[in-house]
């Protein structure tokens, strides 16, 4: 998928993209300081935000392929069951009990599996926002900061299941989150927002590790750990 | 015992209270259903649509809401009035002329909070749909599933002012015994013939229906609040 020179308007900020490619099968995370427009980036590739200019090119990608989980899931006014299996009722297929309730076992909500999806906890609202953008089978999925608010074992286990689906059947990914070591793990390329431009893009190795543009030092800086200062005398 | 019977059926009769029952219960009937209609589907379209003079319908709409219901009912009357624009409908003093009234009366009131709540609640929806890959109807259907506590306490607001309105349903119907006088105009001639005790029995059985109908309402509402996890 290509994006050329896209621009959208929002209030005061302004998201300005000139080039950003993502690769088939590959997992892409999107870092950046709250604010520098990753949801709004999102939402335009996801097409619930219109371009004021610019391209996107979804090399025969269909908006049904295409799929996203928010940083405050929407859950239907119904039960865990029946959120999951929206999206295939959508397209007309009829949902596998067996299947639906082994994603439910994985991520520890079989036992609620009909209650009501706006009485789980956020994170298991999360939870389960995630695995109903698997179910269908999409062929790009945009993770919003689903991963944040989760447990230690919840965010391994999807770590665990991004990996998982990549082995088996790769689909592309954009993943975003604050918690650099998780990206650092599950992606393959990572691309570094400010204020709505790119400013970086390479491998985890390369962004994370030996930050060459300053913003992105200065980023990690302040919220990281692990990069490598090469050199650099303070 | 005879004579309280007596008593009791010359009341029924003279004022046409079985009569006076049946009409408030047509008249909302079909004013509500006409005015559901088509305030939900006004509601979501002003939420949906850009246009110009768009705040200005808003703001019509809101004035409208609390418009005086004699008002409208004077300028029906206008309307529907033998030398009127559309006199040749026939429809003063019937029930229809009513029910016209109260439509212009509750189509506002519905529309304006089917605009409320969808400019709260649409947007979410919408793109909620969209990262399922829902098509047109689906998201159509969807909005409608999601927001009926919400759809169905308009129309119960709607129900309610429209079985408790007496001015309109007056200068249109005309409060003809029988034929479209209906339960508060029945008690506005009670009173005026100083029968206060028939006109508090019939305010009575209004207050019931309203209460039940109140209580259907606060029953959507508590549903439509108690789920929020914040
Ligand atoms: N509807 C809107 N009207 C005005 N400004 C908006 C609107 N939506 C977003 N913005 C602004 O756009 C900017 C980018 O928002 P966005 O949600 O894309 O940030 P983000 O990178 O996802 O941040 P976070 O890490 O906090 O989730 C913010 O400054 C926000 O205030
Ligand atoms: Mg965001």
């Amino acid at each position: 998928m290509k994006i050329s020179r896209l621009q959208k308007k929002m209030g005061d900020f302004f998201l300005n993209i000139d080039s950003m490619k993502l690769e088939p099968g590959k997992v892409h995370g999107l870092i950046g300081s709250n604010g520098c427009g990753k949801t709004t980036l999102s939402k335009l590739i996801m097409g619930i935000l219109t371009p004021d200019s610019g391209e996107i090119d979804y090399e025969g990608l269909t908006p049904r392929d295409i799929t996203m989980t928010s940083q405050k899931p929407y859950m239907l006014h119904d039960t865990v069951y029946q959120n999951l299996i929206y999206p295939l009722t959508v397209r007309g297929i009829r949902p596998d009990e067996k299947e639906a309730e082994q994603w439910l076992s994985r991520c520890g909500l079989l036992d609620k599996k009909n209650q009501y999806a706006r009485s789980l906890s956020s994170g298991e609202q999360q939870k389960l926002s995630f695995i109903r953008a698997m179910i269908f089978h999409p062929k790009l999925i945009i993770v919003d900061e689903t991963l944040s608010n989760l447990d230690p074992d919840s965010t391994e286990l999807f770590e665990k299941l991004i990996l998982e689906q990549q082995e088996q059947e790769p689909v592309t990914w954009i993943v975003i989150s604050h918690q650099l070591v998780h990206i650092r793990k599950i992606c393959d390329r990572v691309n570094f927002l400010e204020k709505g431009r790119l400013l970086a893009e390479g491998t985890p190795e390369e962004i994370l590790m030996h930050p060459s543009h300053p913003s992105v030092r200065e980023f990690l800086s302040k919220t990281e750990i692990f990069y490598q200062n090469d050199g650099d005398t303070q | 015992m005879e004579g309280m019977q007596q008593i009791f059926s010359d009341f029924f009769s003279t004022v046409g209270v079985v009569d006076s029952i049946r009409v408030t219960l047509i008249m909302s009937f079909w004013s509500t259903l006409i005015a559901s209609l088509l305030g939900i589907t006004l509601g979501f379209a002003l939420e949906r649509k850009q246009f110009p003079g768009k705040r200005a319908v808003i703001r019509l709409n809101r004035t409208l809401m609390g418009a005086p219901p004699v008002v409208i009912g004077l300028l029906t009357y206008m309307l529907l009035r033998k030398k009127g624009p559309l006199g040749s409908l026939r429809w003063v003093f019937t029930i229809q002329g009513m029910v016209m009234a109260q439509v212009l009366i509750i189509t506002p009131i519905i529309c304006g909070m089917v605009y409320s709540y969808a400019v709260q609640k649409a947007p979410a929806i919408r793109a909620f749909a969209k990262t399922m890959g829902a098509d047109r109807k689906q998201t159509g259907r969807l909005l409608l599933r999601e927001m009926k506590n919400e759809l169905y306490f308009a129309v119960v607001s709607g129900y309610g002012r429209s079985i408790s309105e007496v001015g309109a349903v007056f200068l249109v119907g005309g409060n003809i015994k029988n034929n479209t006088r209906t339960m508060t105009t029945a008690i506005s001639t009670l009173k005026g013939a100083g029968d206060y005790y028939e006109g508090v029995f019939l305010g009575v059985i209004l207050m019931l229906m309203a209460f039940a109908v109140q209580t259907l309402a606060d029953h959507f509402r508590k549903e439509e609040t108690g789920d929020e996890n914040f």
